[in-house]
């Protein structure tokens, strides 16, 4: 092979790989997430949540090992993942959605993982490798485990072979030629796989290092917070500006006031991340899991160094903003006062820990509208938390408003109040809707038709 | 519907109760002897308190919402010869005037008619079996017709009886003030039917023509929120947190039904 040809091999490859990778890692729909339910799966075991709130026995061989493992999994949201809709914790063939087909994770339950050496498990952290020495696809997001140290991988080992044991194989994966083959993963760790090691610079305190750690680290927040590039590999340079996985954004974290962590406080940060809520914002899609698997299973220090830790991101606000119509504007409000009010009151100002205000609201100021629509079009549920066990959810109301109607009052939240961000088109809408499978006449269209 | 329905349910409730006491009688000794057996025993039982999380089921883009009634056109349960009753009477009691449309114009006769082809007029939510004693006048809805039988059964009954008073004209074709005869007859319980109480058909239906005018405008009647805009009535809010220290002022928004309204659309 020639070396041009070799290159246009390597691109080809790793432009497939690279969406794959953008596509897998951040496709955790709710539709398919494992059971928040602490009134038991369905087979009557322990769900995900009752079996990682489980301290380790105290006659436990090397207990101290296998308690710190335990919240370094918590940390990973390992359980996420590797948990199906109604299945036992860490049995995997939770299906991974991506653009090219599915991925099933695997079992991660001690009945798989006693067969793992120490070494095996570092590695598979490390460099993205199975115990065969076969390439994992960055669905399993190494890019991140790689600063996982060798003494929390190897107590993170120690936990998982303490958990109930599970005989289970995941299905084939369903991924077309050619990235059946994992040999592509080469190519794409060549190009996109260079872990630098974690520095903390001088003068950062210890709950910065720490929070550094949690979040490049273990809890991947990168992984849906940091926008991708055309192959799917993180942009370095936009670090938690915001990313969009599986039709949602996971908006920018940075120290941006109007889209980011600007106007949250450290204590803001800590009540979001540990009760799914603030009076600003409420955990609800993707994020609802991370919460309710991880988050809020975390000691209040490590909350706390994850807060310090993303307050110091510099601030940048990708988002321009823009100009709404006037008429939208008009109709938009109308629409709000009529649908959106009761809960989030005219003002928007709603009701702090209930429903979430719109007035300064950073996530509903993305450049990207996704979220906004999305919620209108299907509702949404705040994460239900021990502190806080009881979901709050929005109605749906995809089978009453039309796509033009959403797009008014989306394009009213994101502009009312002082708010500011481009505004939303209908076709946006139908095309969400579309993907979301949400496809019914809406009622409000039939006011347009004469009822005699 | 409401009292009708309200009265059936409170019936069949208190029929419960009365089981339920016993059965929680019951319970309530159980527990107490179990307790003071464990308290025997030494202590042994262990009280564990559970947080229940997520409770409620909740799917994305999941909703329960009404079938709207408005869209097709014609009559789907009256045939032509009860619509000829249902339409001019209940015009009669909410008449076109300057107030504002009437019954017709407001769709009630359309109302009544969606009702009656649906559970309602099935009397799904009704008990309709025995015994069948004569009920008195404060228990509501008693007979034996689910509510679209007895429209279907009353109808006739009262067009033979206007035909006995009227030399056999029927309803429609009386002036206004017979009309207004006939009705206070069957309100009074005077219009003797054959085989259906004039008293049970009457309460049924006022009941429904005011429903059919102030009910929401998916079911068909109170179209354009006439019956809304008639009283001030907002519509379907639900929360008026922000008005509640608002004391002498006008509530100034319009009206809105479950389709929206119109500035929806505006513009
Ligand atoms: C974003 C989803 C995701 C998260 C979070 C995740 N995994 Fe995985 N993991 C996967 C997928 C998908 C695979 C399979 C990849 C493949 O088949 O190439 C995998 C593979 C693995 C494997 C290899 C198993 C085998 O038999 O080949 C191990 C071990 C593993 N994960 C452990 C973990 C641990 C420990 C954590 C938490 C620290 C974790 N995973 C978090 C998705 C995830
Ligand atoms: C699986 C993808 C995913 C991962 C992993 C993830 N997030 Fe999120 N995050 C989201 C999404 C999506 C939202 C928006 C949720 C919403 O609006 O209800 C969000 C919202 C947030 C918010 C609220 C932002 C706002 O403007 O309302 C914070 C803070 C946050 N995430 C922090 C984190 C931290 C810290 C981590 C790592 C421990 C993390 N996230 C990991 C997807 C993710
Ligand atoms: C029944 C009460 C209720 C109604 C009515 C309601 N919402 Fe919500 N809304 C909520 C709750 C509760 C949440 C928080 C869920 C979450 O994100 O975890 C929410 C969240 C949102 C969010 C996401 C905010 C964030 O911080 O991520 C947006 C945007 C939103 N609502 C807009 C609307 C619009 C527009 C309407 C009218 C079409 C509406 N809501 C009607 C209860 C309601």
């Amino acid at each position: 092979m020639t070396r041009s040809r070799l290159a246009l091999a390597l691109v080809c490859a790793a432009f497939a790989g690279g969406l794959l990778f953008a596509g897998a890692t951040l496709s955790q729909s709710a539709t398919e997430a494992p059971p928040q339910d602490a009134a038991g799966r369905a087979d009557g075991g322990l769900s995900v949540e009752q079996l990682l709130a489980r301290t380790t026995p105290p006659n436990t061989p090397n207990r101290d090992q296998v308690e710190r493992g335990r919240q370094l999994v918590i940390a990973g949201d390992c359980a996420a993942c590797h948990t199906k809709a109604g299945g036992a914790p860490f049995a995997g063939s939770r299906p991974i959605r991506t653009p090219f087909g599915v991925i099933y994770s695997p079992n991660i339950t001690s009945d798989h993982m006693k067969h793992w050496s120490a070494d095996q498990f570092y590695r598979a952290l490390h460099r993205g490798l199975d115990d065969d020495g076969h390439h994992l696809y960055p669905a399993f997001p190494y890019t991140y485990f790689v600063h996982v140290t060798r003494a929390d991988s190897d107590a993170m080992l120690a936990y998982l072979r303490t958990t109930p044991a599970v005989a289970a194989k995941r299905p084939a994966n369903a991924l077309p030629f050619p990235l059946n083959i994992r040999g592509v993963l080469v190519v794409w760790n060549a190009l996109f796989f260079h872990p630098k090691p974690l520095q903390t610079p001088a003068g950062k305190s210890a709950a910065w290092a720490r929070g550094q750690y949690l979040v490049e680290g273990p809890g991947h927040c990168g992984a849906c917070h940091t926008p991708k590039n055309m192959l799917g590999a993180d942009e370095t340079s936009k670090a938690y500006q915001g990313g969009v996985l599986d039709n949602w954004e996971a908006p920018n974290l940075t120290a941006d006031a109007r889209t980011g962590l600007g106007a949250w406080s450290v204590d803001d940060i800590v009540e979001y991340l540990k009760t799914g809520r603030n009076a600003r914002a409420q955990a609800g899609g993707p994020m609802a899991e991370v919460v309710s698997a991880s988050t809020s299973m975390l000691p209040d220090p490590d909350l706390r160094a994850i807060a310090v830790y993303l307050k110091d991101r510099p601030a940048a606000a990708p988002n321009a903003g823009g100009d709404p119509d006037r008429a939208a504007m008009a109709r938009g409000e109308a629409i709000w006062q009529d649908t959106c009010s009761a809960c989030h009151l005219q003002s928007g100002e709603g009701q702090a820990r209930f429903f979430p205000p719109m007035r300064g609201n950073q996530g509903v100021q993305q450049g990207d509208p996704t979220n906004v629509v999305r919620v209108i079009l299907e509702g949404v549920r705040t994460a239900p938390t021990p502190t806080r066990p009881t979901p709050l959810s929005m109605p749906s109301y995809a089978w009453k408003l039309t796509d033009r109607e959403i797009a008014d009052v989306a394009t009213y939240v994101r502009n009312a109040w002082g708010n500011k961000a481009a505004p939303v088109g209908a076709d946006k809408v139908a095309s969400l809707r579309r993907k979301l499978d949400l496809i019914r006449p809406p009622l409000s269209s039939w006011s347009k038709v004469d009822q005699r | 519907m409401a009292d009708a329905k309200d009265d059936a349910q409170k019936d069949g409730a208190q029929r419960r109760t009365h089981t339920l006491l016993d059965r929680r009688k019951l319970l309530a000794g159980g527990a107490l002897l179990g307790s003071a057996g464990a308290a025997m025993a030494g202590g042994a039982a262990e009280v564990r308190g559970t947080t229940i999380r997520n409770g409620q089921i909740w799917r994305p883009g999941e909703a329960d919402y009404p079938e709207d009634a408005t869209g097709a056109k014609g009559y789907r349960f009256f045939t032509g010869a009860e619509a000829a009753f249902v339409e001019p009477a209940s015009e009669r009691m909410i008449p076109s005037d300057d107030l504002g449309p009437g019954a017709i114009e407001a769709g009630v006769p359309v109302f009544i008619d969606r009702q009656l082809a649906g559970p309602f007029g099935r009397g799904d939510h009704f008990y309709l079996g025995g015994p069948w004693p004569q009920g008195l006048e404060t228990q509501g809805y008693q007979t034996r017709y689910t509510p679209a039988d007895l429209y279907r059964a009353a109808i006739p009954a009262i067009e033979r009886w206007v035909g006995g008073q009227f030399s056999g004209r029927g309803f429609k074709s009386l002036g206004g003030a017979d009309q207004d005869k006939v009705l206070t007859a069957l309100e009074g319980g005077d219009a003797k039917l054959k085989g259906v109480s004039a008293k049970a058909f009457w309460g049924l239906f006022i009941e429904n023509v005011i429903e059919g005018f102030f009910a929401d405008p998916i079911y068909g009647g109170n179209r354009d929120m006439v019956g809304w805009k008639l009283i001030g009535f907002p519509g379907a809010r639900y929360d008026y947190r922000e008005w509640v220290g608002r004391h002498s002022e006008r509530y100034p928004l319009p009206p809105v039904g479950l389709k929206g309204r119109p500035a929806w659309d505006r513009a």
